[in-house]
C-alpha cells in the first residue's frame, strides 16, 4: 500500500484514539504494538512474513468495509485504526470458537499450559461458553514422535502455518508440512519422515500452542515453578542469548532471548538441549586437602591457606617460573582476567593457558567482522565447514543473507587458492570472510587479497568456546598480556606446560575451571601425578579433581554471575541462574583469597572494586561494554 | 444467697444424669461429617489406574504452595494413569496446609479429595510431609504400582501408611510398621491393611 511512499517521512495515523507516528510500510500490528495496544496474532511471528491466515488479528479501520487483518495491512497517512469495536470483538469470539470447535483440551496434560497463546486469548476475549453441541471431535494422532527432540500432537494444531514458514523462510529445509483441506488439514513431518535439521528447538517456541513440544522438557515444569534468568548460551563462542529457566536449582531449559544483533531470536539445538552437562551430579562440593599423603575435608579458610602455602614453598624452592596456570574458555571475563593476573603478578610465572593447543599469531584483526554485520555484505566467503560446525546458528545468518538479503555466499575448502575466490567476488563492494580460529590465517591471507583487489573485506573468526574470545582478550594466554599486549617473557603453552610438568621442570599446578580441554588428555594425568603441588578449583569430579593435593569447589557457568566475550568481541553477562549446593565463596573469591593468601594485598582490592573496571582499565577496548556491547578495537592494535 | 447456690447445684444433679458427651478418643472416634475437609486422598479409577495426571493445577490453584508435582511421561506398556502423563512424585506439606479444598476444586480428574482425617499430629514435621504413598488410595489387586516393585520400593499391595491411605468414614487407617510408630493403645493397634 505504502510501497510508492518510499520516502523516509512518518506516517501519522490514529490507533483507539491514540496518535502514533511510524516510517511508512510499516504493519498496522507493530504500530499499534508503538501505541502501546495489544492485538491477538497467532500466525503473525515477529520474525516470518506475514501470511494473515488466522484472521486473529482483524481490526477496524476506517474507510474500508471489511475488518483488516492487522498483522498484513502497511499503514497509510492518516489511517484511523480501531480495535476494541463491537465488530472486532465479535470477529475475536467467532474465531476462538471456531479453533476451539476441534481442540482437544488437553491443557492439564499439555506441556503448553500456563503458556499457550490459546489458552490466553480464550480467557481474554474468548465468548465464555460453548454454544456448539457437537460432542464427537475430529481426532488426529497425538504424542508423535518427530525426532528425538520435537514430540507433535496434531490435534492441539492451530494451523497458523508458523512452523512450515520457519522451515521456508529461516532454515529453508521444509521439513514440515500441512496436508489435506478444510477439517481434515492436518499437520505433520514431510511423509512423516523424521526430523533432521539442527535448528528444531525453535519450532516449539514459535509454535503458539502445545502442538509442538520440547521432548526433553516433557512433563518436567509448568511455567509458574521456573525461575528465569537471562543469560548467554553456555555451548559455544556464538553469544546466543538465552533465558534460563530453573525449577529447584536445576536447568529445567533454555530458551531463546531475542539479540537481533547475535542469535536473531533462534538457538541451534545443541546449545538448547546441552544444558543436562550442567545438571550432571558429579560435583565437587567440598574443599579437600591432601593432609599427610590422604586427601581430607577441610574447612575454606584451611584448603585456601594450605594452597597459598604450598605454591609459596613451591616459588621458595624453585622460583617462580616452576608453577603453571592453567585456566578454561568457560571461565568469565573477570576470572580469566585476576586469574592471569594472579599468575603473572602474584606468582610471577608466565606460564599460564586458558587450552591446550598453543594458539599463536592472534590478533583483534581477526574479529573485526561482526555477526550482525554480516548483512551489510555484498559476498561472504565462508571457509570451510569448521565455522558452522562450532557455531551452528551462524548457518541461519548466512541464510538469511543469501536468502532474504540475496547476496552471494561462498563456501570454499579449507585449502583454496585465494586468487581464484577473489575472482569469483563481485567487482566492488564490501566482502565478509568468515573461518573458524584455525583457519585464521588462511582468512587473514583472503582479506589481504582481497584488499590489494580493491575490496574492502573483514574478517570474522569463529572460536571454540563460550569464553574463548574473553580468554585471549583478557591474555590469558602465555604469549600475549591483556589486550594483546607483546610481553617480554613468553610462558609455555597449555601442552609445553604439561610437558614440562612431566619432565619434572614444573613443580606445582593451579588448575581453574572446569579443564573440559584437559580431561581427556593422557598427558594432563600424567603431570599432575608427577607435580608436587597441584591446586585445583573446579564445579566437576575428574581428572583434576581426584589428583588435587588442595581442592576447592568451583562453580558452573550456570551458577556464577560475570560477563563472558562472544567470538566478535560482545561483552554479555551471564547471571547465577542456579544456586550451587555448597555456600563456599565463589571461583572469583577463591582466586582474590588465593592472592591474599599469597601476599598480594591486589586480591584484596580486586574484590573491593568491581573487577570488570579493574579489567576495563587493562584492556580499554572493554571499557562500557559490559552490558552486551562489542568491544572497540582500534584498528591495528 | 442461698437460692443461687440451689440453682448451680441444681444444674450440677441435671448433668450428672446426662449422658456425658466426653469419648474416649483416640480409641473411640467420632464420625465426622461427610464434607469435612482432613487430610487428603489421591483417587484411583475401579480399574486401578491413578486419576492424578500430574498436571499441577493443584499446585497452582493452592494459596500457600503446599503441593509438590512431579510429573513424567507413562511407560504405555505399564501405566500409571491414563493418558501421557502421570505425576511421579506428588507431596503435601500438611504443616502448611489450610485445607482449603482450592486444590480438589481445580483438578481436572477429581483426583484430589480432601478426606475425614484429622489426626495429624507428629513428633517429627518430616512425617507431616505426606508423600504420594501416603495420599493415595488404597489398591488390593495387582496395579501398575507394581513397577514400584522392579524399582525397589517396596511392595505394591495393599498400600497401607502411617498416614492413612484410603482413609474411610468407619474408621482410621492402620499403620504400616516401620515408617511411623504406632501411636500406643490407638487406631484398633497392631496396624493392618486398610478398609477400602
Ligand atoms: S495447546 Fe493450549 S489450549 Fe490446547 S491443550 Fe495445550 S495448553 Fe490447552
Ligand atoms: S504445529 Fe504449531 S506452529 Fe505449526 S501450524 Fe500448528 S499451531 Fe502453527
Ligand atoms: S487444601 Fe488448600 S492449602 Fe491445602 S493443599 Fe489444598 S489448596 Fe493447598
Ligand atoms: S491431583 Fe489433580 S490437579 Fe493435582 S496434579 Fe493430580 S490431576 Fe492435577
Ligand atoms: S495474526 Fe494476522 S491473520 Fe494471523
Amino acid at each position: 500500500m505504502a510501497d510508492a511512499s518510499t520516502v523516509a517521512e512518518l506516517v501519522n495515523i490514529s490507533v483507539d484514539g491514540r496518535p502514533v507516528e511510524v516510517p511508512p510500510g510499516t504493519l498496522v500490528w507493530d504500530a499499534c504494538e508503538k501505541a502501546g495496544i495489544f492485538v491477538p496474532v497467532y500466525c503473525a511471528h515477529k520474525k516470518l512474513e506475514p501470511v494473515a491466515v488466522c484472521r486473529m488479528c482483524l481490526v477496524e479501520v476506517e474507510g474500508l468495509p471489511k475488518l483488516q487483518p492487522a498483522c498484513a495491512t502497511r499503514v497509510a497517512p492518516g489511517m484511523v485504526v480501531r480495535t476494541q469495536t463491537e465488530q472486532v470483538r465479535k470477529f475475536r469470539d467467532g474465531n476462538l470458537e471456531f479453533l476451539l470447535l476441534n481442540h482437544p483440551l488437553d491443557c492439564p496434560v499439555c506441556d503448553r499450559g500456563g503458556e499457550c497463546d490459546l489458552q490466553d486469548f480464550t480467557q481474554r476475549y474468548g465468548p465464555g461458553r460453548a454454544r456448539s453441541s457437537i460432542t464427537e471431535k475430529v481426532h488426529f494422532d497425538k504424542a508423535v514422535k518427530l525426532s528425538d527432540k520435537i514430540m507433535l500432537d496434531q490435534e492441539r494444531c492451530i494451523l497458523c502455518w508458523r512452523c512450515v514458514r520457519y522451515y521456508e523462510e529461516i532454515t529453508g529445509e521444509r521439513e514440515i508440512v500441512l496436508q489435506e483441506r478444510g477439517v481434515h488439514t492436518v499437520v505433520d513431518s514431510f511423509e512423516r519422515q523424521p526430523l533432521q535439521s539442527q535448528f528444531q528447538g525453535n519450532l516449539p517456541e514459535i509454535c503458539p500452542v502445545g502442538a509442538l513440544t520440547h521432548r526433553q522438557y516433557r512433563f518436567r515444569a509448568r511455567p509458574w515453578d521456573l525461575r528465569r534468568t537471562a543469560s548467554v548460551c553456555s555451548h559455544c563462542s556464538y553469544g546466543c542469548n538465552i533465558f534460563v529457566d530453573a525449577r529447584e536449582e536445576q536447568i529445567a531449559r533454555y530458551a531463546s532471548n531475542d539479540n537481533p544483533e547475535v542469535d536473531d531470536s533462534w538457538l541451534c539445538d545443541q546449545g538448547r538441549y546441552g544444558f543436562p552437562e550442567l545438571n550432571r551430579p558429579e560435583r565437587v562440593i567440598n574443599p579437600e586437602a591432601r593432609v599427610g599423603g590422604l586427601r581430607q575435608a577441610v574447612s575454606y579458610q584451611d584448603a585456601v591457606a594450605r594452597a597459598a602455602g604450598a605454591l609459596l614453598r613451591v616459588r621458595g624452592d624453585h622460583g617462580g617460573t616452576s608453577v603453571g596456570v592453567l585456566g578454561s574458555p568457560r571461565m568469565t571475563n573477570e576470572e580469566a582476567f585476576v586469574l592471569q593476573w594472579l599468575a603473572r603478578e602474584v606468582i610471577a610465572t608466565p606460564h599460564v593457558d586458558h587450552r591446550y593447543e598453543p594458539l599463536e599469531g592472534i590478533s583483534p584483526e581477526q574479529f573485526r567482522l561482526g555477526i550482525a554485520e554480516l548483512e551489510g555484505c555484498d559476498a561472504v566467503v565462508v571457509i570451510g565447514d569448521r565455522p558452522e560446525r562450532l557455531s551452528p546458528v551462524l548457518t541461519l545468518r548466512l541464510y538469511k543473507v543469501a536468502n532474504k538479503l540475496g547476496r552471494q555466499i561462498l563456501r570454499v575448502p579449507e585449502t583454496f587458492s585465494a586468487a581464484q575466490v577473489v575472482k569469483q567476488l563481485p567487482a566492488a563492494g564490501r566482502i565478509g570472510i568468515v573461518a573458524a580460529q584455525a583457519d585464521r590465517a588462511a582468512a587473514m591471507g583472503l582479506r589481504a587479497k582481497a584488499g590489494s583487489a580493491g575490496r574492502e573485506a573483514a574478517v570474522l573468526t569463529i572460536t571454540e568456546a563460550v569464553n574463548s574470545r574473553g580468554c585471549q582478550d583478557l591474555g590469558l594466554l602465555p604469549n600475549v598480556g591483556p589486550g594483546y599486549r607483546s610481553l617480554e617473557h613468553s610462558g609455555l603453552f597449555g601442552r609445553q606446560l604439561l610437558e614440562a610438568a612431566v619432565a619434572g621442570q614444573i613443580k606445582a599446578l593451579l588448575v581453574v575451571g572446569d579443564g573440559a580441554d584437559f580431561e581427556a588428555e593422557g598427558l594432563f594425568h600424567e603431570a599432575l601425578a608427577k607435580v608436587d603441588v597441584a591446586v585445583v578449583v573446579t564445579a566437576w569430579q575428574g581428572v583434576a579433581s581426584r589428583a588435587a593435593t588442595v581442592l576447592l569447589p568451583g562453580r558452573t557457568i550456570a551458577e556464577k554471575a560475570g560477563t563472558v566475550t562472544n567470538t566478535e568481541g560482545r561483552v554479555q553477562r551471564v547471571r547465577t541462574a542456579v544456586e550451587p549446593k555448597f555456600t563456599f565463596p565463589s571461583d572469583l573469591r577463591i582466586l582474590g583469597d588465593l592472592a591474599a593468601g599469597l601476599g598480594s594485598d591486589l586480591g584484596v582490592q580486586a574484590l573491593a572494586a568491581p573487577v570488570f573496571e579493574l579489567l576495563a582499565a587493562a584492556v580499554p577496548a572493554y571499557r562500557g561494554c559490559q552490558a552486551g556491547l562489542r568491544a572497540h578495537w582500534e584498528p591495528g592494535s | 444467697m442461698f437460692r443461687e447456690m440451689v440453682g448451680g447445684l441444681r444444674i450440677t444433679l441435671r448433668e450428672m444424669m446426662t449422658k456425658p458427651i466426653t469419648i474416649q478418643y483416640p480409641e473411640e472416634q467420632r464420625p465426622v461429617p461427610p464434607r469435612h475437609r482432613g487430610r487428603h486422598i489421591l483417587h484411583r479409577y475401579d480399574n486401578g489406574l491413578e486419576k492424578c495426571i500430574g498436571c499441577e493445577l493443584c499446585a497452582g490453584a493452592c494459596p500457600v504452595g503446599c503441593i509438590y508435582v512431579q510429573a513424567a511421561e507413562n511407560d504405555p506398556q505399564h501405566p500409571v494413569s491414563p493418558g501421557e502423563r502421570y505425576a511421579v512424585r506428588y507431596e503435601i506439606n500438611l504443616m502448611r496446609c489450610i485445607y482449603c479444598g482450592y486444590c480438589a476444586e481445580a483438578c481436572p480428574t477429581e483426583a484430589i479429595t480432601l478426606g475425614p482425617r484429622l489426626d495429624l499430629a507428629d513428633y517429627k514435621r518430616e512425617r507431616l510431609v505426606a508423600t504420594k504413598d501416603d495420599l493415595l488410595e488404597a489398591w488390593p489387586g495387582f496395579h501398575p504400582m507394581a513397577q514400584g516393585v522392579a524399582e525397589g520400593r517396596g511392595a505394591p499391595a495393599p498400600q497401607t501408611s502411617p498416614l492413612g491411605a484410603g482413609s474411610s468414614h468407619q474408621g482410621p487407617a492402620g499403620s504400616a510398621p516401620g515408617l511411623r510408630p504406632p501411636i500406643p493403645g490407638s487406631r484398633g493397634s497392631g496396624g493392618g491393611a486398610a478398609p477400602i
